[in-house]
């Protein structure tokens, strides 16, 4: 049964070419700066506010790994990507039953779960989309200004983005199946997802509150080190992909029970 | 939220009633949507169930497909507990479900929405439905009329041959020519034996095609019975326009009831064949008749109790 599973991925693939675009024209501007700003990093990372370093995780500015990872992947990937995952996720059963189409839907022979499992699953379209783009983009735009990137840790770094996004979309599903209005559902999974980003940030200026980034997906997913230090946290990607199993085990469970 | 039962392992009893409910109840809060209404469809019948909007049909119905869950009461639906989610979803291939309000993919074109569906449960009878009913396939569903939304939403619900139909005001937004269709399809399928739950605000569809009804008002089934013996009591509502004032007792019949007589207008309910009606009128001189059905509100008053509607939800 997979019939949901193609719908739903026809219905994210504009949004997703469309997202990969814009990430890769915004990638593009910040290469160009790059070389003016590599020459000035010593001065500029003097200059960055505390604050401002910790919630982008920003390292060795002045090498293409620390702007990469400090810029290009806090800000397009933890960020923009993570919001744009949660809304997404946000939007796929609040919506349908909204607007009644999970009526005619749930006539079929196919369960709940299924129908949750099949909408989650059409995601990979943008996760796709935007890690196979965004490679490509990135590797090509450091090469265009004279820069290499090591592949391999480039690699790494897109997919452990693979499990981040996953638990910023297990949030915005639990809003989905949860509240009754689509736009209700999509700002509250949004906006949580920027708050902890936020929270997890500036946890990390003041060490008597770092303990209060640990419930933020954004506290284990670290570009700067993938690309840096060439240090892959394999064991906070599996603390990720076991919070996304345990937000889309709740949503499972709770949409399977609701009357809608 | 009551609690639910997921561990019943009866197996389907296909040979019973195609739909069984067992003190249905359904609470929002203070509002009661469906109070324990019981009643069976038997198989290879056409069920109209009849009552105002807002009377409580479609929650019926929405118990019936698992949708929403009993505060208490229970229903089988082809063999499966309602309260069985996977015995109900198993059946659901034998059901063919028309929404009152149709929630389509709106983006997709009419024929992607059928293909969407029919993967999930077969359509053999696409073509077939797609000759009597029409709706624009190559057009995206957004575009389309209240109409042509119902005819795709007909199509959908037949197209893949199951064995009970459970249909939500089917012919609302139909041309008088697409409903005429749809009532001789629906008696073409009850022939071939399929069973048909037919929802209407709307008396004369369902005495046209029903077999037997069951009629709700305020989440309570206040009758049940054959669609003659309805008849015999529905009557008509008919207003007589002459062309100077009558005496009463000149002009009233036995089969005439709640007579209103003003000036050369007489209205009143005609329990009688209208042929024998039309038939007595020549005697006079009529400048205008007007025969109608009687409103839903008229037959509840009238043969069941007029206490006002409380409040419908």
């Amino acid at each position: 049964m997979t019939a949901i599973l193609r719908v739903e991925s026809t219905k994210l693939s504009r949004s997703s070419l469309v997202l990969t675009g814009l990430f890769a024209l915004l990638s593009a501007f910040f290469f160009v700066v790059f070389p003016a700003f590599a020459e000035e990093a010593e001065l500029i990372e003097e200059a960055f506010p505390a604050f401002l370093v910790g919630l982008l995780g920003i390292e060795e500015l002045h090498t293409i790994e620390g702007f990469v990872g400090g810029y290009i992947f806090s800000v397009i990937w933890v960020l923009f990507a993570g919001i744009y995952f949660a809304y997404a996720a946000g939007g796929l059963i609040a919506g349908d039953v909204r607007a009644r189409r999970m009526d005619l839907l749930l006539s079929n022979p196919v369960s709940r779960e299924s129908v949750v499992l099949q909408k989650v699953a059409a995601l990979w379209v943008p996760l796709v989309a935007l890690n196979i783009g965004l490679f490509v983009v990135v590797y090509a735009a450091a090469a265009a200004i004279g820069e290499t990137l090591d592949l391999v840790s480039l690699g790494v770094a897109h997919l452990l983005t693979v499990p981040y996004l996953l638990v910023c979309a297990g949030i915005g599903i639990l809003f989905s199946v949860t509240l009754d209005r689509v736009e209700s559902a999509q700002a509250g999974a949004l906006g949580l997802v920027f708050v902890l980003w936020l929270v997890e940030g500036l946890s990390e200026t003041a060490p008597e509150y770092d303990w209060i980034g640990l419930v933020s997906p954004s506290r284990y997913y670290d570009p700067s080190a993938i690309l840096v230090h060439e240090e892959y946290a394999l064991g906070d990607a599996a603390i990720l992909l076991v919070a996304f199993l345990a937000l889309l085990g709740l949503a499972l469970l709770v949409f399977a029970r609701r009357d809608i | 939220m009551c609690a639910q039962t997921e561990t019943l392992d009866t197996e389907p009893d296909r040979g019973a009633s195609p739909i069984r409910l067992d003190d249905l109840t359904k609470r929002y809060g203070e509002v009661t949507a469906n109070d324990t209404v019981s009643f069976e469809v038997g198989a290879g019948e056409i069920f109209g169930y009849l009552g105002p909007n807002g009377a409580g049909k479609t929650t019926t119905i929405r118990l019936l497909l698992g949708l929403i869950k009993p505060t208490s009461g229970s229903a089988e639906v082809l063999g499966a507990d309602i309260r069985d989610r996977r015995a109900l979803t198993d059946v659901k291939a034998d059901i063919g479900y028309l929404p009152d309000s149709l929630g389509f993919e709106e983006r997709l074109t009419g024929r992607q929405v059928l293909d969407y569906f029919a993967r999930m449960r077969g359509d053999e009878r696409r073509e077939e439905l797609l000759e009597l009913f029409r709706p624009p396939l190559d057009k995206r569903v957004e575009t389309y009329s209240h109409g042509n939304k119902r005819m795709l939403g007909i199509v959908q619900a037949f197209m893949h041959d199951p064995d009970l139909a459970i249909l939500d005001e089917p012919t609302s937004g139909l041309d008088p020519l697409k409903q005429d269709r749809m009532h001789a399809f629906l008696e073409a399928e009850r022939d071939a034996g399929k069973t048909i739950f037919f929802s209407s605000h709307v008396l004369s569809e369902v005495q046209r095609v029903c077999d037997r009804v069951g009629i709700i008002r305020n989440g309570e089934l206040v009758a049940l019975e054959e669609i003659d013996d309805l008849l015999k009591r529905g009557g008509k509502r008919v207003r007589v326009q002459l062309a100077a004032p009558v005496d009463e007792s000149a002009f009233v019949t036995s089969e005439m009831i709640n007579v209103e007589i003003i000036d050369a207008t007489v209205r009143f309910t005609y329990t009688g064949k209208p042929a024998e009606l039309l038939e007595y009128l020549v005697q006079f001189a009529v400048e205008d008749v007007d025969i109608s059905d009687p409103q839903l509100d008229d037959i509840f008053k009238h043969y069941y109790g007029d206490d006002p509607p409380a409040g419908a939800g």
